[in-house]
């Protein structure tokens, strides 16, 4: 360990993650599209879902390689290359947005203001379907400009291995924080808040963000464990690097209750009708107990999992909980999202898989394609060292 | 500084003084006699504080008809002060606990004074909640004691909520520094000569003796207490917003306030904290321990929560269009172009344009210019919390309630007298502990922790 | 009694490595009683000795969660037994709202706890009086030094062995630290006399000052001065009126807010021509009237207006009001009864407000036509 170079081999993945990647994406392509042949309204609330969960991870990651960088962390850089593959999700993000684009008018009332609906009306110059579609394409134009060029400069640098290279990552990731702040947040305001055009938050976009952030964590965390543990990422890291992922995990879980318990208690003590409406959509009926159940999988369960300082550390802990928070953030996007679709009665069936199975599949593929083409821990890296030698 | 080698760690201090060298530099102001400069700048701090107690007297004497205070405009000058002081005092929590949790070494050389400062802000800033009630000798009854009428106060009243979040973080902020303080005591009382001196050492040392079965367990309290600060800062000056959010008043009810007010927070704790700093490490020659590095790392830090702070006034202008409400449309058009828009357009310019001169690297390791650039960050976070709490108020639902506020001599005096208030806590600071931590620092020289050469 | 008694060797040593790697000679040699000095801590000296992990944690988890649970049940009992108040429509309890006291509890306990646990409990601190104080060796250590102390209490202990071991480590100085002999000897009392003074100045002084300012210095200028206000309260001499009269009667010819005051006073009969009634019968204006005349008049009246109450047969008897006489009274005449009275009925002015007046009335002939019932009303 001592050695000045740093051990890596670039292995194979087993033949058989690509079959069960395979798999998934066939069944749940199969779901989907008999979902949109039987009930398109009620696929198409699940299609909105399915997006944002994986803007959530492919951007989300992106966000995790530019904090790396701008933050100059250590820790993270043998991981940092999970980070980047996961990220490019980012490009084939097309394929939820258009079945979608075709079944606008099932999902967001405001595409169909009645005349005499006065608030409608006035927001009409900002949500409009062109103006709609305009975001969409150019928040993605940009996220794949920032995702080329930083990816493409971590590539070369496994090669050349040339500090520069860094210098100009962190410039690149310091220029894309503001645009992915306003990207993230209008995303969410297009996508999930304006499922009930009346409604307004202001804490919206940043309680997506959060969501977001705590879900790509989660989704490299269940990706770094394994291929660590087995060898397949660089030899020599200790469990105190897997720390600092329980930390943040620990931290944003924190952060996604403060920012979901601001945005209830609020609008929960002012009481104003046209506020309060939201919340009390989610206390009918049956929706009572998916939002008690919300905040016992997206906080208790990694709240306790989490708190104490060797459970941090823990790789076997580390996966579970990551896998519930993935399934937390998958729950919280539902909750957000199906409401608006069946009041009173909580909608739960054969409809509601087809998109997380597919997901699964795409995310499966998406990494091994890239595996085959990419070192899984970029060797050139200067930190790359510091990184397998961090202890706390 | 043209080319950095990332793939070794920077060091944190920029020379490597010999471990006694630091306890000789950071216990020299205690061991020497205060000179004229101290002197004077102890004279300016105590005429402003002067300004404070006159202050005082008269509202205590004649009542808060002595304010500007009006109707609708019931909260002016008090709470925007309180709201900016608990606002300064974030930044030294932030860089003690937060910082430390994510093992950012550069925090060792500024923490000790930046939690002072906090200590000093939330003292300054706990005045203005007991001297904006009517009778202030009668605070007692905010704390729930229990009384023969089964009398509760409000359990549900985020002024109340205020109460034990600000003297929770009053309290937690001081078991903190002195758990800091507690090894640095124990080596000046070990280095003093002075049989006075030993004795107070002795005692608030507690016989502190260097053992390392100690220091486990103190580094694990460290590190508790560091876990409990981090969510209790964010958890104050939530609060603090929840004063304004809970209400119905457009520009105030809107559900950003919390991580809005946090992170304004941050921002403008730490300009005042880089300011107070560069002039502190000019007196006591510390400019190898608060490197430039550091400053320029806190310039960061500026830009990013000034960013959070302009996107928050971004997304509040949005959202208020988005919503289709008359009166929220109306509160921002008028916080920009109404009466008080010399208010805003102040706070606009020192709060979003200024700090976004952080983006060049020349500028961030500049001392006069990040100097003025931090001053300008904290005179716009005072006109933050006065362009929210005055203009909502002046002009809030109803045409006819509407009226225009204008401070009196008293409010200014009280004002100007909480900086005196403050400063001269700082003054004597410097003079009767050390302002920085001498453990931690000698902590973070090169070389000063074993090698892990046989390690695993 | 003069004869000092060792309680251990301490060396120095000059480089973090070294007494890193000493530390851990020491632990393999077997020594338990030793303990390592340095300025700050050192990282991997936990292991290095061999030391079991810190059990504070388990301190601030217990007293942060008594002081939730804690909190918690204070706040339900005071908003929902002790003194309820429904405050801006909410719920008696308001778990939402108790969130943040919670929190600030939460970490207030748990901190202090934590903090004193570490320091009086763990460290047993304060503690000036230790064999390492005032020694040269402390004074290195707590500056830019390296320490290793083995007590002479260890079992292994052995002077030349130990002297052997430190110079093999290379340690830079060995000294020999010894018990101070009085602080041997000294037997501590709980009730010592010094000790026991000093709690009862405490006890004085805290009273005192409570006395004072509770009982004194609140009815002192100018604490007092909300206390005695210069204003007129109810049945205080009046310094402004000539007839010296604080409570007055309303300005002639002015109306109190919401009161229509009634024109026909000692004319029924009038008022039976002038007096329309305004409500209109309605399901609401009859409920109503039930209500209300089940408690005013059904006492005299009997339930169904007939007289059969329990008064009947004692005199007078009160009247059925089926009568044709009442019958044909307009809504008016039965208004003018309900204000001024009748003969032995008063007044029923104070206890029934006019709308509430009309809607008995509503309901009286509700009852009338009940008694009377047309074939027609069938239709």
């Amino acid at each position: 360990m001592s050695s000045s170079t740093v051990e890596y081999q670039k292995k194979e993945l087993p033949a058989k993650v690509k079959t069960v990647g395979m798999t998934l994406l066939l069944v749940g392509l199969v779901l989907v599209v008999l979902g949109y042949i039987v009930n398109p309204t009620r696929t198409a609330y699940n299609n909105i879902i399915g997006f944002t969960f994986l803007a959530s991870i492919g951007v989300g990651s992106l966000f995790f390689v530019a904090i790396e960088y701008l933050a100059g962390a250590v820790w993270s850089t043998p991981f940092r290359r999970v980070g980047e593959f996961l990220s490019s999700l980012i490009i084939i993000l097309p394929i939820l947005f258009i079945p979608l684009l075709l079944n606008m008018n099932n999902v967001f009332h405001w595409t169909h203001p009645a005349p005499a609906d006065k608030i409608l009306v006035d927001k009409a110059p900002y949500l409009n379907v062109n103006f709609f579609i305009i975001r969409v394409v150019v928040f993605w134009l940009l996220w794949l400009v920032f995702y080329y060029f930083i990816t493409k400069n971590s590539g070369k640098q496994d090669h050349t291995k040339d500090q520069l290279l860094t210098k100009k990552n962190i410039k690149i990731s310091a220029l894309f924080m503001p645009v992915f702040a306003l990207t993230i947040s209008f995303t969410a305001i297009d996508w999930l808040m304006s499922l009930a055009p009346h409604w307004f938050s202001t804490i919206f976009g940043v309680y997506y963000f959060s969501g977001t952030v705590l879900t790509a964590l989660a989704a490299a965390t269940i990706f770094i464990i394994p291929l660590s543990e087995r060898g397949y990422l660089v030899k020599g890291i200790h469990t105190d690097s897997y720390y600092s992922l329980g930390a943040l995990l620990f931290a944003f879980t924190n952060f996604w209750a403060y920012i979901a318990f601001s945005q209830f208690l609020l609008i929960w003590y002012a009481n104003l009708p046209e506020e309060t409406i939201w919340f009390l959509a989610r206390w009918e009926g049956n929706w009572k107990f998916v939002s008690i159940g919300l905040l016992v999988v997206h906080f208790l369960i990694p709240y306790i999992g989490l708190l104490s300082q060797p459970s941090k550390m823990n790789p076997k802990r580390l996966l579970i909980i990551a896998s519930v928070i993935l399934f937390a953030h998958y729950y919280d996007l539902y909750w957000l999202t199906m409401p608006n679709f069946s009041k009173g009665e909580v909608a739960f069936g054969w409809i509601e898989l087809g998109f997380p199975i597919m997901i699964a599949g795409l995310i499966i593929l998406v990494f091994i394609y890239r595996t085959k083409k990419e070192n899984l821990v970029p060797i050139g890296d200067p930190k790359l060292k510091r990184g397998i030698d961090f202890r706390l | 500084m043209s080319t950095v080698d990332y793939s070794r760690e920077l060091s944190v201090l920029d020379t490597k003084p010999a471990l006694r060298e630091l306890d000789d530099l950071i216990s020299k102001p205690l061991e020497t006699k205060p000179n004229k400069k101290f002197y004077i700048a102890l004279s300016i701090t105590l005429s402003m504080l002067s300004l404070l107690v006159i202050g005082l007297g008269l509202t205590f004497y004649y009542g808060i008809g002595m304010w500007g205070n009006n109707n609708p405009v019931g909260w002016a000058f008090d709470i925007v002060n309180f709201v900016f002081w608990v606002g300064i005092g974030h930044a030294g929590t932030l860089i003690s606990a937060i910082l430390f949790l994510f093992r950012q070494k550069w925090r060792t050389g500024i923490a000790r004074f930046a939690e002072g400062m906090t200590i000093f802000a939330v003292m300054t800033a706990g005045m203005f909640p007991l001297i904006h009630v009517g009778r202030p000798w009668l605070a007692g009854y905010l704390f729930p004691y229990p009384n023969q009428h089964s009398l509760w106060v409000n359990f549900t009243s985020p002024l109340l909520w205020d109460v034990f979040a600000v003297s929770t973080y009053l309290t937690v902020s001081l078991i903190f520094w002195y758990v800091g303080l507690i090894p640095d005591l124990a080596t000046l009382r070990e280095k003093t000569t002075n049989k006075i001196k030993k004795a107070v050492y002795s005692t608030f040392s507690l016989g502190w003796r260097f053992s390392n079965r100690h220091w486990q367990n103190y580094e694990m309290v460290y590190l508790i207490l560091a876990g409990f600060a981090t969510p209790l800062v964010l958890s104050v000056h939530t609060i603090v917003s929840f004063d304004f959010a809970v209400s119905i008043i457009p520009g105030w009810h809107t559900t950003i306030f919390p991580p809005y007010f946090v992170a304004g927070a941050v921002f403008s704790g730490f300009a005042m904290v880089q300011n107070v700093l560069i002039i502190v490490r000019k007196i006591f020659n510390y400019e190898h321990i608060i490197t430039l590095d550091t400053l320029e790392k806190m310039n960061k830090i500026m830009l990013l929560t000034g960013s959070m702070v302009g996107y928050a006034y971004a997304m509040e202008f949005f959202i208020a269009w988005y919503s289709g409400m008359e009166a929220e449309r109306f509160t921002f058009l008028n916080r920009a172009l109404g009466p008080y828009a010399w208010a805003y357009w102040i706070m606009i310019t020192c709060n979003v344009v200024s700090p976004q001169l952080f983006w060049f690297k020349k500028i961030r390791r500049t001392i006069p210019v990040m100097f003025v650039i931090a001053i300008f960050v904290n005179i716009g976070m005072w006109f933050e919390r006065f362009v929210i709490i005055v203009t909502s108020l002046s002009r809030d639902f109803l045409p006819s309630s509407w009226a225009y506020y204008k401070p009196t001599y008293v409010d200014a005096m009280i004002l100007i007298g909480s900086f005196g208030f403050f400063f001269t806590w700082i003054l004597l600071f410097t003079k009767a502990l050390p302002v920085v931590s001498m453990a931690e620092v000698k902590a973070v020289v090169d070389g000063a922790q074993p090698s892990h050469k046989e390690h695993m | 009694m003069s004869e000092k008694i060792l309680y251990s060797f301490s060396a120095i040593f000059d480089s973090p490595d070294q007494v890193s790697h000493a530390a851990e000679k020491v632990v393999e040699l077997g020594y338990t009683k030793f303990d390592v000095h340095s300025p700050y801590p050192l990282h991997g000296m936990d292991s290095a000795m061999k030391l079991p992990p810190s059990k504070l944690g388990y301190v601030a988890l217990v007293f942060g969660l008594s002081g939730m649970i804690g909190t918690l049940l204070s706040l339900w009992w005071v908003s929902a037994i002790d003194y309820p108040i429904v405050i801006g429509g909410k719920p008696l309890f308001s778990f939402p709202a108790y969130i943040p006291i919670v929190f600030e509890i939460t970490v207030l306990s748990a901190s202090i706890a934590t903090v004193l646990a570490m320091l009086f409990v763990f460290f047993k601190l304060p503690n000036n009086s230790h064999p390492l104080h005032g020694t040269e060796y402390m004074k290195k250590v707590s500056s830019d030094k390296y320490g290793i102390s083995i007590q002479a209490e260890d079992p292994k202990f052995d002077e030349a062995s130990v002297r052997k071991l430190f110079e093999s480590l290379q340690a830079r100085e060995i000294y020999s630290i010894y018990w101070d002999n009085e602080e041997l000897t000294h037997k501590h009392k709980i009730f010592e006399p010094k000790f026991i003074t000093f709690l009862f100045v405490v006890a004085i002084i805290s009273s005192g000052t409570a006395y004072f300012t509770l009982n004194k210095l609140m009815y002192m200028i100018p604490f007092n001065w909300m206390m005695d206000q210069p204003k007129q309260s109810a049945q205080q001499k009046s310094l402004v009126f000539s007839d010296g009269f604080g409570m007055r009667q309303p300005v002639a010819g002015t109306v109190a807010r919401g009161f229509m005051p009634y024109e026909f006073k000692g004319q029924p009969d009038v008022a039976g021509e002038k007096l329309v009634n305004p409500i209109p019968i309605s399901k609401e204006s009859l409920k109503l009237g039930q209500v209300k005349f089940d408690i005013y008049c059904s006492p005299c009246h009997g339930y169904h207006a007939e007289g059969d109450s329990r008064l009947r047969g004692q005199f007078p008897n009160p009247p059925s009001l089926h009568s044709e006489k009442v019958r044909s009274w307009s809504d008016g005449r039965i208004f003018a009864v309900l204000t001024e009275g009748q003969n032995i009925m008063p007044s029923y002015a104070t206890q029934l407000s006019v709308d509430e007046r009309w809607a008995v009335i509503n309901y009286l002939r509700v009852l009338q036509r009940a008694l009377n019932a047309k074939e027609t009303d069938l239709q």
